[in-house]
């Protein structure tokens, strides 16, 4: 039957669909499934404002990611460059036409669409750091002089993103970037020197007044939380509280008292994981969790049969951008790390970051569907 | 292309992503164990965070009892206070909130920085009063204006409301906010976290004060479940203990009495049209010792302190020369002159002095190395007993004093109740001076050769002048005593709650009636037989008052002052006139009711507090409470509310 409907050259298309890496997309559901449950229930059993849109996004952007799994890897490898430079000029002209929002400029308008170019950078810089990689040969990845173009590569967009300000994002593209390099092949000489630059840069930021105040004092909230209880250390003192009063099997769905008598700050965005924990317990957590890893995995099983280098640094950048994410947001709900504004992966509410991981699996998708 | 199979790269990134993902996995494990050590280990600590969180013990506030006169007319009661609070945390913008507020109503400068400086003391989560005693369109306006005033939350509570104004002030006192010496002075933690409710006031003085505890209630408590911002999201029936309003206070006043009373002692004299009047009068019962009337004047508006003063009115009040905050029935002791003839007169049968005894006035009379005058010029001629009460001839008294022993008057006094306070519940009564050797002695402990008595002292004493203090209230406990020959002690509180208390007892005072019959026919005449005070007599012959006018010396006008022309006592400053006094009782025949009036500076008894007191007793006459049916204090207990939601 279905090949009466689709002819032809179509039959190809076909072909490869029957490729698609089904369980991946299955986990990933799962997962945005989670996301739902838990926005309905923030909104106190609503469909709207939250669980509705953030389904109807989820179906849009899984139609994008089999959309690009579609598409041969090679050509994404033609378009890494352009993709990486254009996000990058886009990031640029942020701070000269870019929306104001939350006293940081992140945002541009794009024929009536609202656009983050630091989200399509997260994928641009995987793309191109993956596309550099390609072209290098194995002798020449440890190579200094062959490591000035990709920390260019790397440093343009973070600085573009700090100054906008937005540490989490930088952070996050940063730390992506140097796993890419890592996993290239980096040889662990340099990388050791590489985490003691870092650690003094860092130092050096913190010494100098780098770091916007409010950045600061989130540092340093992370570090002693329960020193001020009603001002930065709240939310992170009450997300504790609401997770921890979960226990083993959680309130129940809908039951989270300290969500629903709003404790908690950002709970459709970056504290959704409280609200999860707090509901569904330990064991739901956890549950959560595993589903990410297994997703964190498998996305890397495709990565290490992916048939070229670009599609293996392309599918590892996407999953370790991925794993951040999770590791970053889990542990910054719980005080094990700053509070950064990163959102949850598929769970939180945020239309952009869904479409850049969606995006970014389409071309794990990809590469999984051509790896041969 | 070479590069895609080059199986040293691809060795490398695969071990390099196992690498990574062990990693992963690791930070996964970290982040599961943390919350193995935040949900399972340490659940109990969070759930219990999570409840008091959630759940916040509210107290509930208990209505302050009513006060009521003898028939019931309110007080002081509660009304409903209509205020606006300010959550700062639910606000994008705390002054231009305030902006809004004031748009609405005026938030000044100074109150504004007041707003801020408790938003930075007490955090960002707790509300603050920006206004209260809203009028109810303001608090309408404020509501409708809701939801573009973020962090604005409208709040009604009960404040004290006072009916009659500064009529009673001086009876039953106000409340005030708390202090920390209040806090301190608590017993129970209880106490302290009621005292701790926004807006919760404390008696202040007068029966407010005394009765606190009374009034005051028991506080009820209510768990509520509230939300981050504090707002209560749904109310725990179970396990909730209502509050319960204050007892009532009945009190022996009249409100109608003590109203008019009020009036005439503000009316301006004859002799002083343009004079403020500060004045004191009392009214009682002489037989139950019920106090009808406890007025001074000027007075303060109670209402205006409940609310928190305000600086400027306070200063007034303080700075006036005619004392607003000064309740003179109690708090003011001044010299009774001539209203202490009468117990000079029984005094001096006591020693042996017949009523019949007459003396010769020329007007002055010489006795150790000066003169002593008779307030008239010209002399009264001879005057017996009664007649030196009809005119209030001093001379008769000098005489007299010239053998009198001055504890022999002391002792007089004491027994008609000068020199002693009362149990009235209204805080601040003077003691007032019966001047006697002991007193003397005393006095001048730290300067010998002054303890001594000297007979001239007695000459002033005896006209009420020199040493010699009393209170209004001690004068009119005076004339009630001389009314009904027993030791009648005055009394405000008729019932507290439902349990009516006994009038105090009024044993027979240890004097000869006889004695007591010369000194009631004096005054008798004093307004009925031409005497002193004959224009304050009283015409219905149902209503028979007798009186005693006195007029007590500020300030001798000195021959320096008669030199400069400077004679009348008109021609004196105000705060150097005489005082005027008067002191009656009625029907002469068979005493019911007695009265004192006193005129700060009004120059003399017979024109200035007479026609006070006839005024105040006609009208006393006319109502005659003491035959009244008085409210039943169970009544009132009943209407009180027993119990009470927040």
């Amino acid at each position: 039957m279905a090949s009466l409907i689709l002819p032809g050259p179509h039959r190809g298309v076909r072909a490869r669909l029957a490729k698609t890496h089904w369980p991946l997309l299955i986990l990933l559901t799962l997962i945005a499934l989670a996301g739902v449950i838990t926005l309905y229930s923030v909104a106190e059993g609503n469909w709207r404002p939250w669980a509705l849109k953030h389904a109807i996004r989820y179906g849009v952007a899984a139609c994008l990611l089999l959309g690009m799994g579609l598409v041969p890897i090679r050509y994404w490898m033609a378009l890494a460059y352009p993709i990486y430079f254009a996000a990058l000029a886009a990031l640029f002209t942020v701070p000269f036409i870019g929306e104001i929002n939350m006293g940081a400029r992140r945002w541009i308008e794009m024929g009536g669409l609202q656009f983050q170019p630091s989200e399509a950078m997260k994928i641009g810089l995987v793309m191109g750091l993956a596309r550099y990689y390609h072209g290098l040969r194995a002798e020449q990845v440890s190579h200094l002089l062959y490591l000035i173009p990709p920390a260019l590569m790397i440093a343009a967009p973070v600085g573009l993103v700090f100054i906008q300000p937005d540490l989490g994002t930088a952070l996050l593209l940063g730390a992506t970037g140097v796993i890419i390099v890592f996993v290239a092949g980096l040889s662990w000489r340099i990388g050791l020197f590489g985490v003691f630059g870092a650690i003094a840069a860092g130092y050096g930021a913190y010494r100098f007044d780098i770091l916007k105040e409010y950045q600061l004092r989130r540092i340093t909230t992370f570090l002693n939380p329960d020193l001020d209880p009603s001002g930065q250390g709240y939310h992170l003192l009450q997300s504790k509280i609401a997770l921890g009063s979960g226990g083993l099997d959680g309130k129940g769905f809908m039951q989270g008292t300290q969500s629903q008598l709003q404790f908690l700050p950002e709970m459709h965005t970056d504290f959704i994981f409280t609200i999860f924990g707090e509901e569904f317990g330990f064991v739901g957590s956890v549950g959560l969790l595993t589903l990410y890893l297994a997703v964190i995995l498998t996305g890397l099983s495709v990565g290490a049969q992916a048939k070229s280098h670009f599609a293996r640094l392309t599918v590892i950048g996407v999953v370790a951008t991925f794993a951040l994410y999770v590791l970053i947001n889990t542990g910054m709900v719980m005080g094990l790390a700053p509070v950064v504004g990163v959102p949850l992966p598929l769970v939180s509410y945020g239309g952009t970051v869904m479409l850049t991981i969606m995006a970014g699996f389409g071309l794990v998708m990809s590469a999984h569907i051509y790896r041969d | 292309m070479m590069n895609n199979h080059d199986p040293e790269r691809q060795e490398v990134v695969s071990r390099r992503a196992f690498l990574f993902g062990g990693g992963v996995t690791l930070g996964v494990v970290t982040i599961a164990g943390r919350l193995y050590q935040l949900q399972i280990a340490d659940h109990d600590k969070y759930l219990t965070l999570a409840q008091e969180n959630q759940f916040n013990r509210r107290v509930l506030t208990p209505l302050r009892g009513d006060i009521v006169d003898r028939f019931g007319t309110v007080l002081a009661s509660n009304r409903k206070n209509f205020r606006i609070l300010l959550l700062p945390e639910q606000s994008q913008n705390v002054n231009e909130t305030l902006d809004h507020v004031s748009a609405i109503v005026p938030v000044p400068t100074e109150r504004r920085n007041r707003i801020l400086r408790e938003i930075r003391r007490r955090g960002a989560f707790t509300p603050i009063e920006i206004e209260d005693n809203l009028d109810w369109e303001a608090f309408t306006r404020i509501n409708y204006e809701l939801p573009h005033l973020a962090g604005v939350l409208p709040d009604v509570g009960d404040t004290r409301d006072y009916p009659l104004g500064p009529a009673t002030s001086f009876v039953i006192g106000y409340v005030g906010a708390i202090t920390d010496a209040d806090l301190a002075a608590q017993e129970s933690d209880e106490d302290r976290n009621l005292l701790r409710q926004p807006g919760f006031k404390i008696g202040r003085d007068g029966l407010e004060r005394t009765y606190e505890k009374e009034l005051r209630g028991k506080a009820g408590k209510m768990n509520v479940v509230i939300n981050a911002h504090g707002r209560v999201i749904e109310e725990v029936k179970e396990g909730a203990v209502l509050s319960q309003q204050g007892k009532p206070l009945t009190l022996t006043i009249d409100a109608e009495l003590q109203t008019h009373a009020m009036e005439v002692l503000a009316t301006p004299g004859e002799r002083q049209p343009d004079e403020p009047q500060s004045a004191a009068a009392v009214v009682m019962d002489v037989v139950t010792g019920d106090v009808l009337v406890l007025a001074s004047t000027p007075a303060f508006n109670p209402n205006d302190f409940n609310v928190g003063i305000n600086p400027t009115l306070w200063r007034e009040l303080n700075e006036s020369p005619y004392k607003p905050l000064l309740n003179k029935a109690l708090t003011g002791a001044y010299p009774p002159g001539s209203t202490m003839k009468m117990l000079s007169a029984i005094a001096a049968q006591e020693t042996g002095v017949r009523p019949s005894h007459s003396v010769y006035c020329s007007g002055r009379t010489w006795y150790g190395n000066r003169y002593f005058h008779c307030w008239k010029r010209g002399g009264h001629g001879t005057v017996d007993m009664k007649g030196s009460m009809k005119h209030s001839c001093d001379s008769y008294y000098y005489d007299i004093a010239k053998d009198l022993d001055i504890d022999v008057l002391a002792d007089v006094a004491k027994r008609f109740g000068l020199g002693q306070t009362y149990e009235l519940g209204v805080p601040g009564q003077k003691q007032g001076v019966v001047p006697s050797r002991d007193w003397k002695r005393s006095y001048y402990a730290g300067d010998p050769p002054n303890q001594t008595w000297f007979q001239g002292e007695t000459l002033s004493a005896i006209i009420g002048q020199g040493a010699a203090t009393a209170t209004p209230l001690q004068l009119c406990v005076m004339a009630a005593r001389v009314a009904s020959g027993r030791a009648v002690r005055p009394r405000l509180v008729r019932a507290v709650g439902d349990l009516i208390l006994p009038a105090p007892d009024a044993p027979a005072i240890d004097v000869n009636p006889s004695h007591l019959d010369v000194v009631r026919a004096g005054m008798n005449a004093v307004t009925n037989e031409g005497g002193t005070a004959a224009r304050s007599r009283l015409q219905d012959p149902d209503w028979q008052m007798a009186g005693k006018t006195g007029t007590s010396q500020v300030y001798a006008i000195t021959a320096e002052d008669r030199a400069r022309g400077l004679t009348k006592p008109e021609d004196l400053p105000w705060a150097r006139r005489d005082h005027a006094l008067f002191v009656s009782f009625m029907p002469f025949e068979n005493p019911r009711y007695a009265c004192s009036v006193l005129v700060e500076h009004g120059i003399g008894g017979s024109r200035a507090a007479g026609p006070k007191a006839r005024e105040i007793m006609r009208k006393v006459a006319e109502r005659n409470p003491a035959v009244r049916q008085t409210v039943d204090p169970r009544e009132l207990v009943r209407a009180t509310v027993p119990n009470r939601e927040a």
